[in-house]
């Protein structure tokens, strides 16, 4: 009999519910349990591609947070390769998000467990365990050119240009 | 705090006992909440587990699962030990093979973890065996302990500076209290015996642990003296004696619960005896992975006025303290759930052990508190346990921005109770500033730069005010000025001014509020401002290379006229500081430019030392006010080896140190303490390398010639900077001497500047210490030794990965 490999408490190193779901292509049942969804079988070339991930997507940055910033933060798990800040397509300003790319997976997967969940510029970010960077990938994929969480977002974040961005367009109407 | 939102997480909501629920979940459920809430009884909870694991012990794969899961608990939550081992000494009562099953499974893991040198595993199987004293025959766990002291012994004679003997002896120490607390026939007679003969190895002091005590300075001054946890432990049990063995922190289990049998009590009956797991001990053990240093006892709280954790001499503190940094380091994969376990820490020991929760530390001092109860702080007890793995010299087991993440949890379940504790602590560490070592100040300036930035930049300030009168040289003012500028890298100038009392807004400089330097060339009256300006304008429009060389030649003709020896300096530093001003706009602006004047500048340092180090002298002139951009900086050019580690260490020792007072400065510290780390990774690497298994002789021989050369140059680097610290701590130095002679340098400045040179001194011994202890000659041949020799078949598919793993090496190097 083969011995459980489920830890007494979840794993906060693995990968979220979002990027398991974008790379399965697979719908998970919403009602689920957080915790479960962690527990269920993968795609193996998603657990592949993510075995040896050195990079990390980081979410929930202000517009206004400096890559020297999150260097300074992000260095606390390990010597950072390649930091790569996401932009607005069009106007080519941060718009917040980033890459952190490290030497090892080792270090990233501390990331995740150290930093994930903590707060930068006084925000709470969001950490992510990522496939790598490719050019490309630093852009909002938003409509009007920043992350498509802040197209209509009906929250007022200063920190995030304010109200959604669609939303304002449309209030504006 | 509303700002944490759990991560998005729901938090499970608790339903009622008597739902349906299969049983392999209500078994894993009921298992991992043992004892968790403070209303539960777990004597209860423990038996109810075991009448349902009786229940259906027919069942292999729920008698699988459970044991799996038992095993686990133990290994991961050391806090339910006694709890997981009550649930067997419940269930044995009933049936006896639950108590066999357990034993079985737990001393094949424990067989496990002994073969592979996992010494925590060991002491925490172990533990629970101890705690099931009373169901075995013979002397129990003693036999056992006496054998680990065998080893111990086996391993002090082979090398009088073991480590891991003294780790067996921890194991034994700690293993005692359990067997003697739990025991049902006293084993005191065999415990005195064996205190007996741990006795001479737990008072040792080994020469290293002189570098690994976190207070430095003369005696009188330390507020702590040092302490070894296992001749703590030594001292703790023979103080037990006095209290009659007691071990009153362990949780009670009755030895029957009264069952209500057809309203008539059950039947009183003498539990079946096991023989203990027979376990395969070969003498010398494995080392383990890791290396192994002597533990410190580190406290905050302890051996003070009001006694909110147990004294140092009293056998809780290390029972208590051991469980929880365990418990921190072995669940590291969820800071979440270790806050949740430390914040019902109390609930883990007999109920007696704390006071309640969140009692207001003044209450405690006035004397509020009941007659003869606890004093104990749970709160205090957890931060002492968190706080001791941020101070552990010379490292602790995870990263130290773990050990910050596991209080900003704490912090955030529990702010109330937590928050006052935790300014506690800074106060005493504060206070201590000057005697502390100092790679631990600096630990604690990045831990509380970045708890504050976690909680809206929040301190009362005002408590330091009168240190803001004493010179920048001294500890406590050096601390200040170094915490506020960690904050602002975490954040900005302007920010953190809104954050800090108006009396301490001086130190905000107008330079430390602006984005983008000066560029100094911008100003006429600036040594070769023409040139430098038009530079700038060359590099920004990447002109043509020879462009960029007549710019520079016009400066050397100038600096050659003006009598200037070495003229790449002043041409250098043109060309570096334009660098700094285009690539000030962020990191990767500036690396994107390095990369494009990439030959350049290394062409610089194979011209001329001095202008090398004149590379750093421009970056962290251009930086002065935000040195974190400077010291950034420097480390990436370490990587494109355009500057070398010991220009770093020559720059901040030599150039830049003055009568000594860059010895005061935390980010001189930091980029050398930087620059080594870089040194002893890459050393640390190629042993890692050396140490693969199936490697050809030629790549053998390739290795060792590059190690030997490195492992050289790493113990001239610490040299250097011994060297350099021992001058200062000595006052011979000529600076130093002529400030102190003109009457520049008073004598209170005089002194703080020799202690500076002291405390830096005892920081870099013990690095290399430590280096040697891993890298050095004698290290890695033992390690050698070890090595399987392969047989030649196996060989050819190996030499690739051996290849494949020297040049991810050199190319990390040169990325």
């Amino acid at each position: 009999m083969a011995p459980t490999t489920r830890n007494t408490v979840d794993r906060m190193d693995k990968p979220s519910s979002y990027a398991a779901s974008k790379n399965k292509r697979r719908k998970y049942n919403r009602d689920g349990d957080d915790g479960d969804r962690y527990q269920r079988e993968r795609t193996p070339e998603f657990e592949d591609k993510l075995r040896d991930a050195t990079t990390l997507y980081v979410g929930n940055l202000s517009f206004y947070t400096t890559e020297e910033q999150v260097h300074e933060l992000f260095s606390k798990c390990g010597e950072i390769k390649r930091l790569v800040m996401g932009l607005d397509r069009f106007k080519k300003t941060p718009c917040g998000f980033c890459f952190v790319e490290y030497y090892s997976h080792e270090d990233a997967l501390d990331c995740m467990k150290y930093i994930g969940g903590t707060k930068l510029d006084e925000r709470v970010i969001r950490t992510d365990l990522d496939e790598g960077f490719s050019e490309g990938r630093q852009y909002g994929r938003g409509k009007s050119g920043g992350q498509v969480r802040d197209e209509y977002r009906d929250e007022y974040d200063p920190g995030r240009g304010g109200y959604g961005r669609a939303l304002a367009e449309d209030l504006e109407e | 705090m509303s700002d944490y939102r759990r991560n998005g997480k729901r938090k499970r909501s608790r339903e009622p006992r008597d739902r349906y629920l299969p049983v392999p979940r209500q078994l894993r459920e009921n298992l991992l909440s043992i004892a968790d809430s403070p209303l539960a009884v777990p004597a209860k909870q423990a038996q109810e587990i075991a009448t349902l694991l009786g229940d259906n012990f027919h069942d292999e794969q729920i008698k699988n699962e459970f044991f799996d899961l038992l095993v686990r608990l133990i290994l991961e939550q050391p806090f339910k030990i006694p709890f997981a081992a009550a649930v067997i000494l419940y269930g044995n009562d009933s049936k006896p093979e639950i108590t066999t099953e357990a034993l079985n499974r737990a001393g094949e893991r424990l067989q496990e973890a002994f073969n592979a040198g996992h010494w925590r595993d060991v002491k925490l199987l172990v533990r629970f065996l101890a705690c099931l004293q009373r169901l075995f025959e013979g002397d129990g766990v003693i036999p056992l302990l006496d054998k680990l002291f065998d080893c111990a012994v086996d391993l002090q004679s082979a090398n009088e500076n073991d480590v891991v003997g003294l780790e067996l002896v921890k194991i034994i120490l700690l293993t005692l209290p359990y067997a003697m607390g739990y025991a049902e026939t006293s084993i005191v007679p065999q415990a005195l015996e064996l205190l007996e003969k741990t006795e001479i190895v737990a008072s040792m002091k080994l020469p290293i642990e002189e570098l690994l005590e976190s207070y430095t300075g003369s005696t009188d001054e330390k507020p702590v003296h040092y302490l070894s946890v296992i001749g703590l432990l030594q001292l703790q049990m023979r103080n037990e004696e006095a209290h009659g063995w007691e071990f009153a922190i362990l949780p009670p289990f009755p030895k029957f619960i009264s069952q209500q049998v057809d309203g008539q009590d059950a039947m009183v009956t003498t539990p079946t005896l096991h023989p203990f797991p027979s376990l395969d001990i070969v003498s010398p053990v494995n080392a383990g992975p890791n290396p192994l240093f002597p533990e410190a006892y580190f406290s905050l709280y302890a051996d003070q006025e009001v006694e909110t954790v147990p004294k140092t001499d009293d056998i809780a503190a290390s029972l208590i303290r051991d469980t929880i940094v365990d418990t921190i380091n072995i669940l590291d994969f969820n800071r979440d759930a270790v806050a949740t376990l430390l914040v019902n820490m109390d609930s883990y020991w007999h109920p007696e052990t704390f006071i309640k929760r969140g009692m207001p530390f003044d209450k405690i001092r006035l004397g509020e508190v009941e007659e003869g109860k606890s004093t104990w702080k749970p709160e205090d007890m957890v931060l002492d346990g968190i706080f001791s793995q941020i101070f552990t010299l010379p490292n602790p087991e995870r990263k130290i921005v773990y050990y910050h993440s596991v209080i900003t949890e704490t912090c955030k379940k529990a702010p109330g109770a937590v928050a006052p504790s935790l300014g506690r602590a800074i106060r005493f560490l504060f206070r201590n500033l000057d005697v502390m070592d100092l790679e631990l100040v600096s630990r604690f300036l990045d831990w509380f730069a970045h708890h504050l930035s976690n909680f809206d930049y929040r301190w009362k300030w005002q408590e330091w005010v009168e240190d803001l009168v004493r010179s920048d040289l001294h500890p406590k003012k050096a601390f200040i000025i170094a915490a506020i500028d960690k904050e602002i890298r975490l954040s900005f100038g302007k920010r953190i001014k809104k954050t800090i009392d108006e009396e301490f807004r001086y130190l905000i400089t107008e330079g430390k509020e602006k984005e983008v330097p000066d560029f100094k060339y911008a100003d006429d009256r600036t040594p070769y401002a023409a040139e430098g300006a038009l530079l700038q304008v060359q590099i920004r429009k990447k002109a043509p290379d020879a462009e960029i060389q007549e710019t520079i030649n016009v400066i050397h003709v100038k600096a050659a006229d003006a009598g200037i020896k070495d003229v790449l300096i002043p041409s250098t530093d043109a060309f570096v500081t334009c660098i700094c001003f285009i690539g000030s706009v962020s990191f990767s602006h500036l690396i994107s430019i390095v990369d494009r004047c990439k030959e350049r500048l290394l062409a610089i340092g194979q011209q001329s030392e001095p202008a090398r180090r004149q590379i750093i002298a421009s970056i962290v002139a251009y930086w002065k006010d935000q040195p974190g951009n400077a010291i950034n900086i420097i480390d990436k050019l370490l990587n494109y080896t355009i500057l070398t580690p010991i220009s770093v260490i020559q720059w901040a020792l030599a150039d830049h140190l003055g009568a000594g007072e860059a010895l005061a400065e935390s980010w001189t510290y930091e980029m050398v303490a930087k620059t080594v780390a870089k040194v002893t990774n890459r050393v640390r690497q190629i042993v890692a390398a050396r140490l693969q298994e199936g490697l050809t002789q030629e790549q053998i021989e390739s290795i060792d010639e590059t190690l030997i050369k490195e492992r050289e140059g790493m113990r001239s680097y610490f040299k250097f900077i011994d060297d350099a610290a021992s001058v200062v701590a000595l006052g011979t130095n000529d600076a130093y001497i002529e400030k102190v002679t003109n009457g520049e340098l008073n004598a209170e400045n005089a002194a703080v500047i020799k202690a500076w040179g002291k405390r830096w001194q005892v920081v870099f011994q013990r690095k290399a210490h430590v280096e040697e202890t891993v890298v050095g000659e004698q290290a890695v041949d033992a390690r050698v030794k070890l090595l399987p020799t392969k047989m030649e078949t196996d060989l050819k598919e190996e030499t690739q990965n051996g290849n494949g793993a020297m040049e991810g090496l050199t190319i990390e190097e040169i990325e």
